[in-house]
């Protein structure tokens, strides 16, 4: 009789908490909006109460969005990187995958160039920054050079990965067919090492934009982390915050960029799980 | 021709040896003859002579007979190594809390990508007008470069645990802390160890960075004066040591990975 009575209002409790809960988070979509909000609102908040005033806010951000898209000094230094990073991207990509070919397929150029690759490669750039900048100037040749730098040992290392991966039967294909060296290095050899190549572009890419920004910073180039760095000091936070979600926006453009290439010219091409 | 590719590129010891001693030596005669042909300012050679300073005799110099670059190196290594076993303490029980709260992992997903992607270079300056020169805004830094990677992979390692286990844990009623010591951990650690490795170069790009642009200190310090008086041995010797500094911290984070991630074999 007691628990007759009882239960239904219990339910009844349960189920009100429980259509609130699935209210907020009972979808995955539902989830991340709710804590997007959350972590907007406990910025705003925290920052609001905690940090001095010229701190960034979201409603800040958000009220200097329109003005700083629409800004033409920060289109021209958002083009201006984005320009220097494509250009350095592309000529890493181009080097560094003859490099890291050749590398993969010639145990001579491995064992002669394996030690100043991985050297190279761990080698922190911004160390080189001052270096880079006695020989290129403060120019955005500077900034060029270590966007290369920061690029085309991680397309090299990948590369010559893929270059070793090579599945076997394709290469005894080619000699029994008496194949041209060109067409084992080109057609057979670059195509297979492809998903490699895009791992080692992926990650290149983060680094040249980490670098393109580095560069900035120290030679007080015009571009993104100019753009930054300048709206940050003179304690134009909102601004500033519209840059570092520019450079994201930056790097998640990229992907996208490379995921269409893919899907559109090699539909073949198997997914990878990343590698660093 | 083909008979001389063939002889290189065979797996004779002393083949082997001899492309890798000769490619050094390769690369210590060219750079010895580009530091001597150029101005001292411009670039110093290995070994040198009165008039071009050698990198090789300035680095013994710094690392034997130069307390203030000694101190400048442990002042570089406490940095390093305060923001990275704070970034460790914090990232690694926190990917594994994410791992048993599906709800909470599936709401910060999403967020943690993007931070894990953001240029973490970007938000100095901020931290610059914000917290301002001490230590410990440096050290914020360090933290910033190493605490996503270690959280990404830690999460993805966490997300990839197979849930049969969880589920048989579960049916045996075994306790929460059980199911951390034997499954969880166990399983997300060879992730946390790659995130860690990725960590460890990211954070000593952190470190640099911090040393350059907030107050300057430690071993960017050493760089940019020696940069500033373009005593080029001095920048050449201060780029080895952070580029040794970085190895051998990649060198304990792969021994790691060796020891603890071999059962993983080499899938990623």
């Amino acid at each position: 009789m007691t628990t007759s009575t009882l239960t239904p209002p219990v339910t009844e409790r349960k189920s009100a908490g429980q259509t609130l809960a699935k209210l907020l988070w009972g979808t995955p979509l539902r989830a991340k909006l709710f804590a997007g909000v959350l972590i907007l609102l406990v910025w705003q908040v925290g920052v609001g109460l905690f940090a001095a005033n010229f701190v960034a806010k979201p409603i800040g951000v958000i009220m200097a969005f329109p003005s700083v898209i629409t800004n033409p000094l920060f289109l021209q230094a958002s083009s201006s990187t984005l320009l220097a990073v494509l250009q350095g991207l592309a000529i890493a990509l181009v080097a560094g995958t003859v490099v890291g070919v050749a590398m993969g397929r010639m145990k001579v150029f491995d064992r002669a160039l394996n030690f100043y690759v991985s050297g190279l490669y761990t080698m922190p750039m911004i160390a080189l920054l001052p270096l880079i900048t006695i020989w290129f100037g403060y120019s955005s040749d500077a900034r060029m050079a270590t966007i290369i730098f920061a690029a085309f040992f991680s397309i090299v290392i990948n590369a010559r990965d893929g270059a070793r991966a090579v599945p076997p039967e394709f290469l005894e294909v080619c000699k029994a067919y008496r194949a041209p060296a060109r067409y084992v290095w080109f057609d057979i050899t670059v195509f297979s090492s492809l998903p490699y190549l895009i791992a080692g572009v992926r990650l290149a890419a983060g680094r040249a934009l980490v670098g393109a920004v580095i560069a900035e910073f120290f030679v007080s180039l015009n571009g993104v982390g100019m753009f930054v760095l300048s709206n940050a000091r003179s304690f134009k936070h909102n601004e500033a915050v519209v840059g570092v979600f520019a450079l994201v926006a930056f790097g998640l453009m990229f992907e996208l960029i490379i995921n269409w290439v893919m899907k559109r010219y090699f539909p073949w091409y198997r997914r990878e799980t990343h590698s660093d | 021709m083909n008979s001389f590719l063939e002889y290189v590129n065979s797996d004779r010891r002393a083949v082997r040896y001899g492309t890798v001693i000769l490619s050094l030596l390769a690369g210590a005669v060219i750079w010895e003859l580009v530091g001597l042909s150029f101005n001292q300012a411009i670039m110093a050679p290995l070994i040198g002579n009165e008039d071009h300073p050698g990198t090789l005799p300035r680095l013994y110099r710094y690392l034997f007979d130069d307390e203030e670059y000694i101190l400048s190196l442990i002042q570089s290594i406490q940095l390093f190594t305060t923001g990275f076993v704070l970034a460790l303490v914090v990232a690694i029980p926190s990917g594994i809390i994410l791992a048993r709260m599906i709800t909470l992992r599936i709401a910060l997903e999403t967020y943690i990508l993007a931070l894990y992607v953001t240029p973490m270079i970007a938000l100095i300056p901020f931290i610059l007008s914000i917290l301002g020169f001490d230590f410990w805004p440096k050290v914020l830094v360090v933290y910033l470069f190493a605490f996503f990677p270690i959280l990404y992979n830690t999460l993805e390692g966490a997300r990839s645990v197979k849930p049969e286990l969880l589920e048989v844990a579960k049916s045996f009623r075994s306790s929460e802390f059980a199911i951390w010591r034997d499954i969880l951990v166990p399983y997300t650690l060879p992730y946390a160890l790659t995130g860690i490795r990725q960590a460890a170069g990211r954070a000593l790009v952190g470190m640099v960075a911090a040393e350059f642009f907030l107050s300057t200190s430690g071993l960017g310090e050493e760089l940019i004066t020696a940069s500033r008086n373009f005593d080029m041995a001095g920048v050449l010797a201060t780029i080895l040591v952070i580029t040794c500094l970085g190895v051998s911290f990649m060198r304990i984070a792969q021994a790691f990975e060796q020891k603890y991630a071999g059962w993983r074999g080499l899938d990623r």
